[in-house]
């Protein structure tokens, strides 16, 4: 259990950090404002391949970040009690 | 080693338990004959007392000696603090270049912001002097004040530091956990909720409450919640287990 929690924190802070720093490029117009990791996405004309790259990579890190966590927090773990439940039943 | 070391080495012990005094401890004659008189016999009587009192106390005792109490600074622990600070300078460097922050306006001297307050550590201080209400009009004055309201919250910041300075002398805090002295883990906890409470009351131009009510909060809350405390660790010591911790004692006893 413990190595399953390690996993989803691993997950959980490693990809969070790098959803953070892509919404700080694409997703905070300023420091001082209000709406910081959040405001839509703004890609003006100047935009390159690689802007458009890292917006998609933040997305995919965003979800990463939710789904990959809760794999191994809540997914992983109920699989193996209903496993286990199911192997008491059919004794 | 051999099956003749063993077995003389159960009869003879050499770490000081046995009779025989190790080789390198053994006194020569000229200092058994310093010891036989005045100072140099007391002090050496004391001594020796002392150290047989404590090996008494090892060898009857459950307590499990360990041969290593903790781990060498080299390598083990620098080893480790030498991960954590790698990590933590990599983490500064890595925020730092992908995410600058932006400089802001430079300060304009000439207008006043409309809050101000202190550092959020000196809240409490900031609070302190704003205990006007709390400065009697004296009677004898004929209604007046003693000292300023300024000058009072002053002195009330004197009297705190003051208290925080004087608890250690009231008690040496022996306890291991706080059940062990309900009354003085009140008082603790007591003063972690005034240092809340009048920090929060520092900001009271900004609180969206009535400014008395506030006030009184500020210090009704540190009592009930020291009451509270005291309470519930009284009521946990019926189920203590002193026996527990018996062995701990052994190292350092209480009072």
């Amino acid at each position: 259990m413990a190595d399953e929690f390690v996993k989803g924190l691993g997950i959980f802070t490693g990809a969070g950090l790098a959803w953070m720093v892509l919404a700080g490029w694409y997703r905070t117009p300023s420091f001082e404002s209000e709406q910081q990791l959040v405001s839509p996405v703004s890609l003006g004309e100047s935009a390159t391949m690689f802007d458009t790259l890292g917006v998609l990579l933040m997305d995919m890190f965003f979800w990463f970040t939710i789904i990959g966590a809760l794999t191994f927090w809540v997914g992983i773990p109920v699989i193996r009690q209903a496993r286990e439940a199911i192997e008491e039943r059919a004794q | 080693m051999t099956d003749e070391d063993t077995t003389t080495d159960d009869d003879v012990r050499a770490d000081g338990s046995g009779i025989v005094a190790p080789d390198d401890e053994t006194p020569t004659w000229r200092e058994r004959k310093e010891r036989t008189q005045g100072l140099s016999q007391l002090t050496y009587e004391y001594f020796e007392r002392a150290r047989r009192e404590d090996q008494d106390l090892r060898q009857e005792s459950d307590y499990v000696e360990r041969d290593v109490l903790a781990f060498p600074t080299w390598p083990h622990e620098i080893i480790r603090n030498l991960a954590i600070a790698s990590f933590f300078v990599g983490m500064l460097l890595f925020l730092s270049a992908t995410l600058p922050p932006h400089i802001g306006d430079p300060a304009n001297p000439s207008s006043t912001p409309a809050i101000i307050l202190p550092d959020w550590y000196l809240y409490w201080s900031f609070g302190l002097l704003k205990l006007g209400p709390l400065n009697p009009e004296l009677s004898i004055l004929g209604g007046q004040k003693l000292m300023a309201d300024r000058t009072y919250g002053v002195l009330a910041n004197l009297v705190v530091v003051g208290f925080v300075a004087i608890v250690p002398f009231l008690n040496k805090g022996s306890a291991r956990r706080p059940v062990e002295q309900p009354f003085w883990a009140a008082v603790g906890v007591g003063g972690v909720i005034f240092a809340f409470t009048i920090s929060i009351y520092s900001a009271k131009n900004l609180l969206p409450m009535n400014v008395h009510l506030a006030f009184d909060l500020t210090f009704l809350l540190p009592i009930v919640g020291g009451f509270i405390t005291w309470a519930v660790l009284k009521t946990m010591r019926e189920g203590y287990m002193y026996d527990l911790n018996r062995r701990y004692y052994r190292l350092r006893p209480p009072k």
